[in-house]
């Protein structure tokens, strides 16, 4: 469709195409399966349970439990979760499960083991209540040391960049204003014939990053479109394959589906700072994307694809084999998906605290100073750390109370010789626990607060952290 | 080329050994990557097979630590082809090839000392693995000669 609207206009296009397919392969978290296991005698209204160490919910009555794509192993945690014990059971493996309850007149078992696998369930359906999703940000990370998300592995300094999502092959983008897509419309899901079931979670068209809730019989899916993933100090989740097939009903549809990959533009978002409202630092379209190299702030940055764009192609192939051979058949949305919504962030009652709120004046020294005069400082303001700076202001080290004896213990007289060099730093508009949570990573007491250019503007320390999260804690 | 890790520890990382091996024994060598302070070094250096002896004995001599870095090993099986791993690789032995699957250059890659594809891999289908034709050599021999 695309290269026909290039090379023949729309009106030509609009004639010879009948139907486009589209395709996204891609980790998506909010998924999971619903199983019903059938009685146990005596019968059981299972409690807790979990399948191979994952803790499954158990959202209705006695036997239906729901596999979480993102629950981990207790004995494998980060490795094998939820979308793994899909994966399994797709696959046709044995899995264990164990289960307790608290016992009833009507269910009195309390204890449960046994293996099963997909052939012993009665329902086995993949229920995923966000997928899909229309685009997605382009993610990197500012900060001085490598950190592991939801969005991947990502390297100090802007040393890369990932995103996800297909760009001109995702279905959303090609009917974007959800002309053909809705409740009942059928799809293309992990292999075999699934449906939408409606908008997905945090559907937001408004700014065009729709989603979609849909439904599967996974006894029927190939686990090659049904992958248990696992990011690495993130969790588990699943690959998820999607394909829509878009009726071109009307010559719009015809210049919709046209969309090409430099149309589509994402922010690129500093997920080295951990606020909801993570800084945007300019837009990349997914054809830069898709090109490997992306430029960020002037420096050629690689960016790393982190949905498959091989599998999504072949998805949309397939999906096209089986319509020309008959074995697919489109149907009309009962209802559309909403065009009109937005998703709202949560409600919250506490403000959340940020660097900002509770951030010290800090005592700076020079890498020059004699290590007496720095020890004055310490004892003259009374505090543990001093920041090393340069004649702009800038960090290059840090020096603590600690450091100071030990020269004494060692007799060391060069400050140079005792300055730790690799400082963990704040930002001023980072949540308290946010640097908390660095501070307890690295065992350090203080964090120098430092803007883009690496000026210190000021420090935190564990001891204020702890004062401030107390008080909260108390009311 | 097969390719030498070579650890330099605190007390000899200020000889000129590289530079000793290379015209003692006329083999030529390609660093392939290198880091070095103050403290110590790692190089990574790449020496061709019929000098390989020559040139481990050599090192060892000097008291460089001797192994044989391992290299990765990519299960095509497992593999997304999604390129996590892309962007991570600093020597660029990682591609996405025009029809979007993922190729490895075992060539390029620097294999154990760096690794940082590694864990990128959400389906961890990249492990370490020893060089099959290496396996009878002597590893990581610590003691010095």
């Amino acid at each position: 469709m695309k290269k026909l609207v290039e090379s023949s206009g729309v009106e030509v296009a609009f004639k010879e195409v009948d139907v486009v397919t589209t395709g996204t392969f891609g980790a998506m978290c909010s998924s999971g399966a619903i199983i019903n296991l059938g009685h146990s005698d005596p019968p059981m209204k299972i409690q807790n349970a979990w399948i191979n160490d994952v803790p499954i919910c158990h959202p209705g009555a006695a036997v239906d439990l729901y596999i979480g794509a993102t629950a981990m192993s207790e004995t494998r945690p980060f490795e094998y979760g939820g979308g793994h014990v899909i994966e399994d059971l797709i696959s046709g493996k044995e899995v264990e499960l164990r289960a307790t309850a608290y016992g009833t007149d009507c269910y009195p078992r309390t204890q449960l083991r046994t293996t099963i696998t997909k052939d012993d369930l009665n329902q086995f359906y993949l229920i995923n209540f966000r997928n899909c999703y229309q685009r997605y940000v382009c993610a990197t990370n500012s900060r001085d040391e490598t950190i592991y998300t939801y969005m991947g592995k990502r390297l100090p300094r802007f040393g890369n960049a990932t995103f996800a999502g297909t760009g001109e092959l995702n279905p959303l983008m090609n009917d974007p204003d959800y002309e053909t897509i809705g409740v009942g419309t059928r799809i293309f899901l992990g292999g075999t014939q699934g449906y939408v079931i409606g908008e997905g979670t945090q559907h937001d068209p408004k700014n065009g990053y729709g989603t979609i809730m849909v439904r599967g019989d996974c006894k029927k899916m190939n686990p090659k479109f049904i992958r248990g993933a696992a990011f690495t100090k993130y969790g588990t989740t699943m690959y998820v394959g999607i394909g829509i097939p878009i009726p071109i009903l009307n010559i719009g549809l015809a210049r919709k589906t046209a969309i090409r990959d430099e149309e589509i533009k994402v922010p690129i978002v500093d997920y080295g700072v951990p606020v909801r409202d993570r800084p945007k630092l300019g837009f990349v379209s997914y054809k830069e994307l898709k090109s490997g190299t992306i430029t960020i702030n002037g420096k050629k940055v690689k960016v790393s694809p982190l949905s498959s764009i091989k599998t999504a192609i072949e998805i949309a192939e397939t999906l096209k084999k089986w319509i020309e051979e008959g074995l697919f058949y489109l149907t009309s949305p009962v209802e559309r998906l909403p065009i009109d919504t937005e998703f709202k962030p949560m409600r919250q009652k506490e403000k959340t605290l940020l660097v900002r709120d509770i951030v010290q004046k800090v005592i700076t020294c020079r890498e020059d100073e004699e290590i007496r005069d720095v020890a004055r400082k310490i004892i003259d303001y009374a505090v543990n750390h001093v920041v090393v700076v340069n004649e702009r202001e800038e960090l290059t080290g840090i020096v603590t109370s600690w450091d100071i004896t030990r020269a004494v213990a060692e007799g060391k007289d060069k400050l140079s010789e005792i300055i730790t060099r690799k400082v963990i730093t704040a930002r001023m508009e980072e949540p308290i626990e946010a640097a908390a949570r660095r501070m307890a990573q690295y065992q350090i007491s203080a964090l120098p607060v430092i803007d883009h250019r690496r000026k210190v503007l000021g420090i935190i320390t564990s001891e204020d952290v702890t004062k401030i999260l107390g008080r909260q804690i108390n009311g | 080329m097969v390719r030498v890790l070579l650890r330099f520890p605190e007390k000899i990382v200020n000889q000129p050994i590289i530079a000793q091996v290379l015209l003692q024994h006329q083999i030529t060598l390609n660093i392939v990557a290198a880091h070095v302070d103050f403290h110590g070094g790692t190089v990574l250096i790449e020496v061709p097979r019929e000098h390989l002896e020559e040139a481990v004995n050599a090192f060892r001599e000097r008291g460089v630590i001797v192994s044989f870095p391992k290299l990765i090993e990519v299960d095509k099986d497992r593999c997304l082809n999604c390129g996590a791993c892309y962007s991570l690789c600093p020597v660029g032995a990682i591609r996405i090839e025009e029809d979007y699957s993922i190729s490895f250059d075992m060539q390029k890659c620097i294999g154990s000392p760096c690794g940082l594809c590694i864990d990128a891999c959400p389906v961890k289908a990249i492990k370490l693995a020893r060089e099959a034709s290496l396996l009878g050599l002597n590893n990581e021999r610590k003691e010095l000669i």
